[in-house]
């Protein structure tokens, strides 16, 4: 009986995400950004195995060397191999992206259901508050609050959440107001059911779609918003392998060693069109499959 | 005499998983000039898309398979695209059911309506419809006239470049049945006026009696019988066609109508609620306010175990209102409301959990009432843990699969999404998923009134059948006053948030003493082309309640009519 039991609902849920692996295959674009998206993932995660050399060890011997078989990219001010670093690089930019990515959309999911259902008051001051924090440019208020509360991943992370958090509340608000009016939403608060109940049984999987290009499209926003940080010195710290940092420390050199500034920003620049056709092609493919599907 | 719309063996099929599937299957119809011709089928029966073809559109990936459409001598689907334009709005022109959604909302109704184009002066147009205070509305826009009123606009726009063919899909679904009545007599008047031939396509049996000349009743696309209004009325041949007929219920029926195979109607006796039924809920001088607008003003009300209490009135009339507060949805802003088991006159949240589940909403549109990402037993599971019916999941399970069975459903669906079901099953899923919580108070918000008639029979017998079997109070709200008088015992009539008569449902549809009651009864349609009016209409009233004495009593069995005095005549004729 048991077994019985419980293999309805993972067919039900198997069938829905069959569907919507199929509708993401058939959209050229967003196989292609993921695609690019999985080869940095990759490259990041398997860097010590991919080169030889340490990202962070000086060699005064070997400085600003240009392309050659030991050296693919050549070699920085202090002997470092810039490939390695490049490869390490990822690391750090997608980390943090990622962690500061993933708690900005959880956050502004939560406090963008929770205004679109209570509504009300809190669903006006809301608005103000976000309106005043937006109005700020986003570097502006990531220098803020780095000068006040030091750099360090951890202060990074929270920086991007409070820059762009309003965004996310603006979208997924809009999504969930949608969603707030039908009834088996007004069931549930017939039924009396507390807010979270509600937010997460009968509001957030209608929204799924909506949250994941969310997603794809704060995470290009964020990679570059970071690596503007370190470019600027309040990001990573010397001697961190970092794509942002490494472009500031070498642009001084840019006439001798070229490469030393061209592999991280070819590094970036691939990550940033990876996540942004992704976000391109999720959104396309979900839209159009509500339309085709007629769901 | 010679036939303006000639549609011949037309097929129409659009290409899904790269097959045909047809929508519309070898249907030929001829409309005479000044004549109206109805299309009548439940949803899916391709009656819209007939219609739509006369204007030579299609929905996106249909197509002709076969046949052709002639409009005027013409071959629409062959026309070139500057004649086709010419052809829609100067030849053929088309009313929709929503006027809200087909006006432009930024655009002052004058300008719009100039825009269809024609010689007609806007303000002859609107006199046309019977607008009253032509020059001023023709300055105003559309979300500041009413449903009716903005329908009236449609229509003007329809005739403004004087068509000779009038499409009219759905023209008065989602109406009241005051408006409706008075927009079906526009249209009746504005043929006869201008010589219009009609195309209307509607579900409504009674809509379709009224105003046909011919009929053609479709299914799955096909046409199933092709009659004069009067004689299809009078002997169906075809057995869907007698199955559709015996299902509509009327205004003189004293039960709900069993209909079987072959369209033979039986009415089944009503219930009877036993004398000593205990009190389910008690509402006493309850106000509800939207702001500054009062909703509800002073409404009260019993209903027993077993006894279904119908409130009726047109939209806004506080109907629905009434049922959310109950629901806990919507604090009253003043009386009682008393459950045997509680205060209801708190919000649901501040209710305890056992107060909770005895009062139970079932909703009026199916389509939105189940989540759409959750499997319908999952819709069921969830009350019945949450509000602790059942002690465990695999018994979650199992009593969810029971309640499917207990609605008329194959346990079987409990798998399926809601959009893998029709929307009878659906509203059968919503009321499964109102009886998890053991409720002894249903509130059903006009739970029928976006299904088909068939459809709607079904449901109708699935309630009466369950307040039977589980001793419910059930709150029915409807403005279908046929509906109310198949399955309620008892019947409030509510009027701009005031009852205006209250009183067991044989009394009150035998005897209506309230002329809004029998307004509402008169422009009730029957499906009978020759049906006289159900009652007299009657002339204006005021209202003539004032303070502690409001009523007029009629009998002992708790009948009774809101004081009111014909206009024009001093004597207070309630109070006889």
């Amino acid at each position: 009986m048991t077994t019985l039991d419980t293999v309805p609902p993972t067919t039900v849920r198997g069938a829905r995400t069959a569907r919507a692996w199929r509708t993401l295959t058939s959209s050229r674009t967003a196989v292609i950004g993921l695609a690019i998206v999985a080869v940095h993932v990759l490259i990041a995660l398997l860097a010590p195995l991919l080169t030889s050399y340490d990202p962070i060890a000086n060699d005064a011997d070997h400085a600003l060397l240009g392309s050659s078989w030991s050296h693919w990219a050549g070699t920085d001010q202090y002997g470092r191999d810039v490939l390695t670093r490049v490869l390490y690089g990822g690391r750090y930019a997608l980390g943090i992206s990622v962690t500061a990515t993933l708690i900005t959309v959880a956050l502004g999911t939560v406090i963008g259901c929770a205004a679109a259902l209570r509504g009300g008051w809190f669903d006006d001051v809301l608005g103000r508050v976000l309106d005043a924090i937006l109005s700020i440019p986003a570097v502006l208020a990531l220098l803020v609050v780095v000068t006040a509360l030091g750099t360090g991943p951890a202060v990074i992370v929270l920086a991007v959440a409070i820059v762009y958090v309003p965004q996310v509340v603006r979208v997924v608000r809009g999504a969930a107001l949608a969603v707030v009016p039908a009834d088996y939403v007004t069931a549930a608060r017939a039924r009396g059911e507390s807010t979270w109940s509600i937010l997460r049984r009968e509001i957030l999987p209608n929204i799924t779609d909506v949250v994941c290009v969310e997603f794809a499209m704060r995470a290009s926003w964020v990679v570059l918003l970071i690596s503007s940080l370190s470019f600027l010195g309040f990001g990573a710290d010397p001697p961190t392998p970092d794509w942002g940092l490494m472009v500031a420390e070498n642009r001084t050199a840019i006439t001798v060693v070229p490469m030393a500034s061209l592999a991280p920003i070819i590094a970036l620049a691939t990550l940033v069109v990876g996540l942004n056709l992704a976000a391109d092609g999720l959104s396309k493919a979900w839209g159009v499959d509500r339309i085709r599907e007629g769901s | 005499m010679a036939s303006i719309v000639s549609v011949n063996s037309l097929s129409v099929a659009y290409r899904s998983g790269g097959q045909d599937v047809p929508v519309v299957h070898e249907v030929s119809l001829d409309v005479a000039e000044g004549q109206t011709h109805a299309l009548v089928g439940e949803s899916g029966s391709g009656k819209s898309t007939i219609a739509a073809t006369l204007l030579g559109h299609l929905r996106h990936g249909s197509r002709i398979t076969g046949g052709s459409v002639e409009v005027s001598g013409a071959d629409v689907f062959a026309l070139p695209a500057r004649e086709l334009r010419q052809l829609r709005g100067g030849t053929v022109a088309m009313v929709g059911q929503n006027a809200g959604h087909a006006l432009t909302p930024s655009m002052r109704i004058g300008r719009q309506i100039a825009e269809a184009g024609g010689d007609v002066p806007v303000v002859d147009l609107l006199e046309q419809v019977r607008l009253p205070r032509p020059a001023e509305l023709a300055r105003r826009y559309p979300h500041e006239l009413s449903g009716g009123q903005q329908q009236r606009v449609a229509i003007a726009m329809a005739i403004a470049a004087r068509p000779k063919v009038l499409v009219l899909d759905e023209p008065t679904t989602g109406l009241d049945v005051i408006t409706q009545r008075s927009v079906l007599d526009l249209i009746a008047a504005l043929s006869d006026e201008l010589g219009l031939a009609a195309v209307l396509v509607s579900h409504d049996l009674g809509v379709v009696a009224h105003m046909a000349d011919e009929v053609t009743v479709l299914r799955s696309g096909r046409v199933v019988e092709s009659a004069t209004t009067r004689q299809l009325f009078a002997q169906p041949q075809d057995p869907y066609t007698k199955r559709l007929l015996a299902s509509v219920p009327r205004l003189d029926d004293t039960g709900l109508a069993v209909v079987g195979e072959a369209g033979e109607r039986e009415v089944r006796p009503r219930s009877e609620v036993p004398v000593d039924a205990p009190v389910a809920v008690s509402a006493q001088d309850i106000t509800i306010d939207y702001g500054s607008t009062r909703a509800v003003h002073g409404v009260s009300f019993d209903v027993r175990r077993g006894e279904v209490l119908a409130l009726v009135g047109e939209s806004g009339s506080g109907k629905s209102t009434l049922a959310w507060s109950l629901a806990g949805l919507r604090t009253p802003s003043g009386g009682t409301m008393k459950h045997a088991d509680g205060d209801l006159a708190r919000p649901a949240q501040q209710r305890p959990l056992s107060l909770r589940r005895r009062v139970q909403l079932v909703f009026q549109n199916a389509d939105t009432s189940l989540n759409p990402r959750r499997s319908v037993g999952d819709a069921v599971r969830h009350p019945l843990r949450f509000f602790g019916t059942a002690a465990d999941r695999p018994e979650a399970t199992e009593r969810a699969r029971q309640l499917i069975a207990d609605v008329r459903l194959d346990p079987a669906l409990a798998d399926r999404l809601p959009a893998q079901l029709s929307g009878g099953q659906r509203q059968r899923i919503g009321i499964a998923r109102a009886l998890a919580g053991e409720p002894d108070v249903l509130i059903a918000d006009e739970i029928t009134t976006a299904l088909d008639v068939s459809v709607q029979a079904d449901v109708l017998r699935l309630l009466d059948d369950l307040r039977r079997e589980r001793d419910l109070a059930c709150l029915f709200i409807s403005h279908d006053l046929a509906v109310v008088r198949g399955i309620a015992d008892r019947v409030v009539v509510l009027r701009h948030g005031v009852v205006v008569e209250e009183g067991p449902t044989e009394t009150v549809f035998t005897d209506p003493q309230h002329p809004y009651t029998r307004q509402l009864m008169a422009a009730a349609l029957e499906p009978d082309p020759d049906a006289q009016p159900y009652v007299d209409d009657t002339a204006d009233w005021a209202d003539a309640a004032d303070g502690d004495d409001i009523w007029t009593e009629h009998g002992t069995d708790g009948h009774r009519v809101r004081r009111w005095r014909p206009l024009n005549a001093p004597v207070a004729e309630g109070a006889l």
